[in-house]
C-alpha cells in the first residue's frame, strides 16, 4: 500500500527535484514578478491568503529563502472527460523570507482551516492560512523544509495513498482512479439492475414473449367482440339467412373464448416463470449487498446508522423485488397494449385517433416531472423511516439506562417527534399521489367523451367514414388505454421508489473499502511476533490527530502495557496494529514487514483481540467459542473454556455448551461473557494478543478470575495490554504511558515507579483508593526493595 | 475570580468536581502580541498566547468561552463575551472568527447527489466554490435558523438563515434537510 519515495536535493543543498512542478505559465509569471524560480527545491499550491480569505497562493523555497506568492488562477470551462485547457495566472504579491530567518516551519489546524507558522529562536510567527483539504500538502511542505534545514536535503517520505487528481476537474480522486466521484462513469441505475438478470436470459425472453403475446391477444378481442359483431354479424349488411348469421355469431363467440383462454395461459406461463426467477435474483441482490458490507472497513460502519444499513439490505432489496415482480410485467404488458391499441385505432380511423391521443404530450410531461418529485418524496420518507428505526433500536438497547434515569416520557416525546416527521412525509407523499393520479384519470375520461361526441357525428353523417361498430370498438379501445396510461403514470412513482432503493444499494456495492490488500501481499507464516511501531500518525477526522509520531517496540513473547487517560489514543494503537484502520503516516510492522504489505487474512488470524466491548453472536456457547476455528473439536472447545476459567460456570447452565446466547438467548454476566470471549481467542491461538481494557468493566473478584485466564492466554505470545487499572499491568515487561497520542513515559513497572512521573502519580491515586477499601499493595516500597537488591547484586 | 456563577453551580454539583474558573473582565485582559497571536493577562499572570474555544459553538457562540494556554491547559472560562469592553470583544471575536472560520453560503447554484456524495456548487458572496459532502445527514450541524455543512476535508460552510437564502437555492437543498 505504501511505497516510500524519497525526494532528495543534491548533497550540497543546491537545486533538487521539486515535489510539485509549478505550471510553466505560472513560473513565467513568477519570474516576471521578480522571483528566480530556477533553483526551487519544493513547491506547493495553497488556497488562502494571510488574512484567511480564499485566494490562490503558491509557496516554494530554495537555498536562499521561502517565498509566498498570492494571485489568481483561472481555468477555462472544461467539458466532461476532456483534458482541461491551460490555466491563466495572475500574481498580485510575493512575500520573501530569508531562509536564515526561519529555524523551522510548523502547521496549526483549527476547526476548518490551518495556518503555516515559522519558528525562529523559539518565537513563532504566523504566515499563510489554508483550508483543511490542503493540510496534507502543507504538512509535506513543512517536512521538506525542516528536513532541508536540518540535513541540507528536502528528504521526505511520500505516501502513495496520496490521492491523484481527477482528469476532468482536477479535484482529488480515490487511489487507483482517474476520475473523482463526481465524474466517475457509471452505467445507469436501470441498466445495473437489469444486469442482475444476466443469468436468466432465456427465461426472461420467454416471459417477455408471453407478455407481448398475451397483450396482443387482449388487443384483438374488441375487434371481434364489437366491430365484427356489430358491423359484420348483427347489422347483417349482406342480408344473409338467419342460420348463416347464427353460424357466424357462433364462430365469433368461439374466437373470443379462444383468445381469452390464450390470454390466460400466456399469463400463467409468465407468472410461473417470474415466480421462479425473481426470488433467485433477489437472493443475488441481498447477497451482493451483504458481501459488499463485509468488504467495507470499520470506518464505514462507524459513519452509518445501523437502522439505515439494515433498511438497505431488507427494505430496499424488497422494493426492487416488488417492482421487478409486479411492476416490470405490467410495464411490458401495458406498453404492448398501448402500442397495439394505438396502431389499431390509427388503422381504423386516423382522424378520431388524433382526437383521442391529443392529451398524450400532457401525460408524458406528467410522467417526467412526476418521476423527479416522487423520487425526492420517497427519499425523504426513507430517511425519516431509517431515523425512526434507529431511534427505536437505540431505545430498546438503552432501556436500562432510560429506566434508571426515569426518562421514559422524554424518550416517548423524542420518538413521537421523529414518528411525526415520518408521518408528515408519508402524508405528503400519499396526498400528492391521491391528487395527481385522479387528475390524470379525469383527463382520460374527458377524452372518451370527446371521442364519443366526434365519432357519433361521423356515424350520424352516414358518409361511410365511420360505422357504429367501429365507433363502439373505438370506445372499448379507449377504455382499454385508460388503465395502462394510468399505470404508466403511476409506474414512474413505483420506479422512483425502486430507483431510490437501487441507488442506495449500489452506494454500498460501489463503496471502496479503506483497508485493502495489496496485489502481491506477503503471507504471514510462522510468525515470531515482533511488533514495531515507527513514527505513527493517525487521525479519525481530518486535522484532528489522535496519534502523533508514536514509536514503540515489542519483542516476540514480551508483554507491553499501555496506560493513559481516556482518549489518549490507546485503543487506536490496537486498531492500527490489527489494521482496522491505516496509519496516516509512519508504520506498524510485524516481524519486519509493514502490516499494509501483509495478507489481511493472515494478519487478523495472528492477532487476537480481547476487548472491553464483548460481542457474542446469536448461537450456542460452543459456536461462539469456535468462532475463529469452526472445525475445532469439542475437546478443543472444552480445553479453551477451561483455560479461560469458563468451563465451570458453563457446566452449571442447563444446556451447558449448547446454551443459546446473544440476542434473545441466555443472559450472562459481563465476566461470564468476557470469559467466553477469552476462550474464543484461546482457540484462535494468535501469536500477538491485544488486551484492550479486557477487565475494565469487571468487579475485583471477577477481575482476579479473569486475570488468571489472561495469564494463561498471554504465555508465549507477544502481548499488548491496555488498561486503566495499573495494578493489572505488573507483569508487563515494559510500560508506555500515552498522553494525547504520544508516549510521555516508558520503562518497566519499577522504573516508572522510581521515576515518580505521571505513571507514579496515577498509581498512587489508584492504590490510595484501594487502600481505603482494604485492598492494594505498596509498589513504592517494593520498588525500593528491588532497587536495593539490584545494587547488592551489582556489588 | 467571580463567584456568583460558581455558587449557583455548586448548589447542584459537589465542590470536588467543580473545577471551572469563571473569569470576569476585571480579572482578564486580552492583548495582541507582536506576532499577531492573542495573549492575555489573567490575574497576575501574563500569557503570551492563549487559545479560545467555544463550549457551545452552535447554540451560544458568544457564551462560555474557554481560555487555555498553548498546551491546552484550561485557565478559565468567560461566561459572556458581551461583559467585556468593545475593544476587548473585538480581540476575542477576531480570534474566535479565525478559529471557527466558516464561510457563509449566499447562494446554492447546484447540488448533485451521486452514491451518497453531495456535490455543492455555491456562491460565498462573489466567490464561486464547490465542495463535496459525504452522507449529508451526518455532516450537517443545525444552529438557530441555519446550519453548517461539513465537507469531506472537514471544512465548514455556513448558512446563517436558511429562510433568507434565495428560494431557488432553498428548493435545491430542502429535499435533503430532515
Amino acid at each position: 500500500m505504501k511505497e516510500k519515495m524519497t525526494k532528495k536535493g543534491p548533497p550540497n543543498g543546491g537545486p533538487g527535484k521539486k515535489e510539485k512542478e509549478f505550471h510553466p505559465s505560472l513560473l513565467e509569471k513568477l519570474n516576471e514578478a521578480g522571483l528566480d524560480t530556477r533553483n526551487l527545491i519544493f513547491s506547493l499550491e495553497g488556497d488562502m491568503d494571510f488574512e484567511q480569505c480564499f485566494k490562490s497562493s503558491w509557496l516554494c523555497f530554495d537555498d536562499k529563502g521561502l517565498y509566498i506568492a498570492l494571485g489568481d488562477e483561472k481555468l477555462d470551462k472544461v467539458k466532461k472527460h476532456h483534458t482541461p485547457v491551460a490555466p491563466v495566472f495572475r500574481i498580485d504579491e510575493i512575500r520573501s523570507i530569508p531562509i536564515d530567518e526561519i529555524d523551522s516551519l510548523e502547521t496549526e489546524s483549527y476547526l476548518s482551516t490551518g495556518r503555516l507558522i515559522s519558528v525562529k529562536d523559539g518565537v513563532k510567527e504566523p504566515l499563510i492560512w489554508f483550508t483543511l483539504g490542503k493540510l496534507p500538502d502543507f504538512s509535506r511542505f513543512v517536512r521538506a523544509f525542516n528536513s532541508y534545514k536540518e540535513t541540507g536535503t528536502a528528504d521526505i517520505k511520500e505516501d502513495d495513498k496520496h490521492e491523484g487528481k481527477c482528469k476532468v476537474c482536477g479535484e482529488p480522486c480515490p487511489p487507483g482512479k482517474d476520475f473523482c466521484r463526481r465524474h466517475r462513469r457509471t452505467s445507469g441505475t436501470a441498466i445495473r439492475l437489469i444486469k442482475f438478470f444476466g443469468g436468466h436470459v432465456p427465461q426472461i425472453a420467454l416471459i417477455i414473449l408471453a407478455m407481448v403475446a398475451s397483450a396482443a391477444a387482449a388487443v384483438f378481442v374488441p375487434q371481434i367482440s364489437t366491430r365484427s359483431l356489430y358491423d359484420n354479424v348483427l347489422s347483417n349488411p349482406d342480408g344473409l339467412p338467419q342460420a348463416e348469421v347464427l353460424k357466424a355469431l357462433g364462430v365469433l363467440v368461439l374466437s373470443i373464448v379462444g383468445l381469452r383462454l390464450l390470454n390466460v395461459v400466456l399469463t400463467m406461463i409468465q407468472q410461473y416463470m417470474s415466480a421462479s426467477i425473481m426470488p433467485r435474483v433477489m437472493y443475488d441482490v441481498k447477497v451482493k449487498i451483504f458481501e459488499a458490507m463485509q468488504r467495507l472497513s470499520v470506518s464505514y460502519y462507524s459513519s452509518k446508522q445501523t437502522g439505515s444499513l439494515m433498511d438497505r439490505v431488507m427494505r430496499d432489496a424488497n422494493n426492487i423485488y416488488w417492482f421487478f415482480t409486479d411492476g416490470i410485467p405490467r410495464v411490458i404488458i401495458d406498453g404492448a397494449t398501448i402500442i397495439g391499441v394505438v396502431a389499431i385505432m390509427i388503422k381504423m380511423n386516423w382522424r378520431l385517433s388524433l382526437v383521442a391521443l391529443i392529451a398524450t404530450p400532457f401525460l408524458v410531461a406528467s410522467l417526467f416531472f412526476g418521476d423527479k418529485a416522487f423520487r425526492r418524496m420517497h427519499h425523504k420518507v426513507w430517511v425519516f423511516r431509517a431515523r425512526t428505526g434507529s431511534m427505536l433500536s437505540d431505545n430498546i438497547n438503552g432501556q436500562r439506562v432510560i429506566k434508571a434515569f426515569a426518562k421514559e416520557d422524554d424518550e416517548y416525546d423524542h420518538f413521537s417527534a421523529s414518528s411525526k416527521n415520518l408521518r408528515d412525509a408519508e402524508v405528503h407523499l400519499a396526498v400528492t399521489e391521491a391528487t395527481l393520479f385522479p387528475i390524470l384519470e379525469i383527463v382520460v375520461m374527458l377524452l372518451s367523451i370527446v371521442v364519443l361526441g366526434y365519432g357519433g357525428v361521423m356515424v350520424a353523417r352516414g358518409d361511410g367514414s365511420m360505422t357504429a361498430g367501429t365507433l363502439l370498438s373505438f370506445i372499448v379501445y379507449l377504455e382499454m388505454l385508460k388503465e395502462p396510461f394510468g399505470f404508466m403514470a403511476w409506474v414512474t412513482n413505483w420506479w422512483s421508489r425502486c430507483a431510490d432503493s437501487a441507488t442506495r444499494v449500489f452506494e454500498i456495492c460501489d463503496a471502496q473499502p479503506e483497508i485493502t490488500e495489496k496485489e502481491n501481499a506477503v503471507p504471514l507464516d510462522n510468525i515470531r511476533g515482533d511488533v514495531v511501531i515507527k513514527e505513527l500518525d493517525f487521525e479519525y477526522e481530518p486535522a484532528r490527530p489522535v496519534i502523533k509520531k508514536l514509536s514503540l517496540e515489542v519483542k516476540a513473547g514480551d508483554m507491553l502495557g499501555i496506560v493513559g487517560k481516556t482518549g489518549a489514543g490507546k485503543t487506536t494503537i490496537a486498531n492500527l496494529i490489527s489494521r482496522l484502520y491505516d496509519a496516516k503516516d509512519g508504520s506498524v510492522s510485524i516481524d519486519g514487514t509493514d502490516v499494509r504489505d501483509l495478507k489481511l487474512g493472515d494478519l487478523r488470524k495472528n492477532i487476537g483481540l480481547v476487548s472491553q466491548d464483548i460481542y457474542l453472536f446469536i448461537g450456542s456457547i460452543a459456536d461462539n467459542i469456535r468462532y475463529a476455528k469452526p472445525d475445532a473439536s469439542m475437546s478443543e472447545v472444552i480445553a479453551a473454556a477451561k483455560a479461560a476459567c469458563a468451563h465451570e460456570y458453563i457446566m452449571k447452565l442447563p444446556d451447558a455448551y449448547e446454551t443459546r446466547i446473544g440476542a434473545g438467548g441466555q443472559r450472562l454476566s459481563g465476566g461470564e461473557k468476557q470469559r467466553i470471549s477469552i476462550a474464543r481467542t484461546i482457540i484462535q491461538n494468535p501469536k500477538i494478543l491485544i488486551l484492550d481494557e479486557a477487565t475494565a468493566a469487571m468487579d475485583t473478584e471477577t477481575e482476579r478470575n479473569i486475570q488468571q485466564s489472561l495469564q494463561k492466554l498471554t504465555k508465549g505470545r507477544t502481548t499488548i495490554a491496555i488498561a486503566h487499572r495499573l495494578s493489572t499491568l505488573r507483569d508487563s515487561d515494559y510500560l508506555a504511558v500515552i498522553d494525547q497520542g504520544t508516549i510521555v513515559e516508558y520503562g518497566t513497572f519499577n522504573e516508572l515507579i522510581r521515576q515518580k512521573g505521571e505513571f507514579y502519580r496515577q498509581y498512587k491515586i489508584q492504590t490510595e483508593a484501594l487502600k481505603t477499601i482494604g485492598i492494594g499493595d505498596d509498589a513504592e516500597t517494593n520498588s525500593a526493595k528491588e532497587e536495593q537488591k539490584d545494587e547488592h547484586e551489582s556489588e | 475570580m467571580s463567584t456568583n456563577q460558581s455558587d449557583k453551580a455548586m448548589q447542584t454539583i459537589s465542590p470536588e468536581t467543580l473545577r471551572a474558573v469563571y473569569l470576569s473582565p476585571s480579572e482578564c485582559e486580552f492583548f495582541k502580541s507582536e506576532n499577531g497571536f492573542l495573549g492575555a493577562v489573567i490575574g497576575e499572570e501574563r500569557h503570551e498566547r492563549v487559545i479560545l474555544a467555544r463550549a457551545l459553538p452552535l447554540s451560544c457562540p458568544d457564551e462560555y468561552i474557554c481560555i487555555s494556554d498553548v498546551e491546552r491547559k484550561e485557565i478559565g472560562i468567560v461566561e459572556k463575551i458581551s461583559d467585556f469592553s468593545e475593544s476587548q470583544q473585538a480581540l476575542i471575536n477576531e480570534e474566535l472568527n479565525h478559529r471557527y472560520f466558516s464561510p457563509v453560503i449566499t447562494e446554492i447554484k447546484s447540488i448533485k447527489e451521486k452514491f451518497g456524495n453531495f456535490y455543492f456548487d455555491v456562491l460565498l458572496g462573489d466567490l464561486k466554490k464547490n465542495f463535496t459532502v459525504k452522507d449529508l445527514t451526518k455532516n450537517i450541524r443545525y444552529h438557530g435558523e441555519g446550519f453548517d455543512l461539513i465537507d469531506v476535508d472537514g471544512n465548514r460552510y455556513r448558512i446563517i438563515n436558511f429562510s433568507e437564502i434565495p428560494a431557488k437555492s432553498r428548493r435545491k437543498l430542502e429535499p435533503y434537510l430532515y
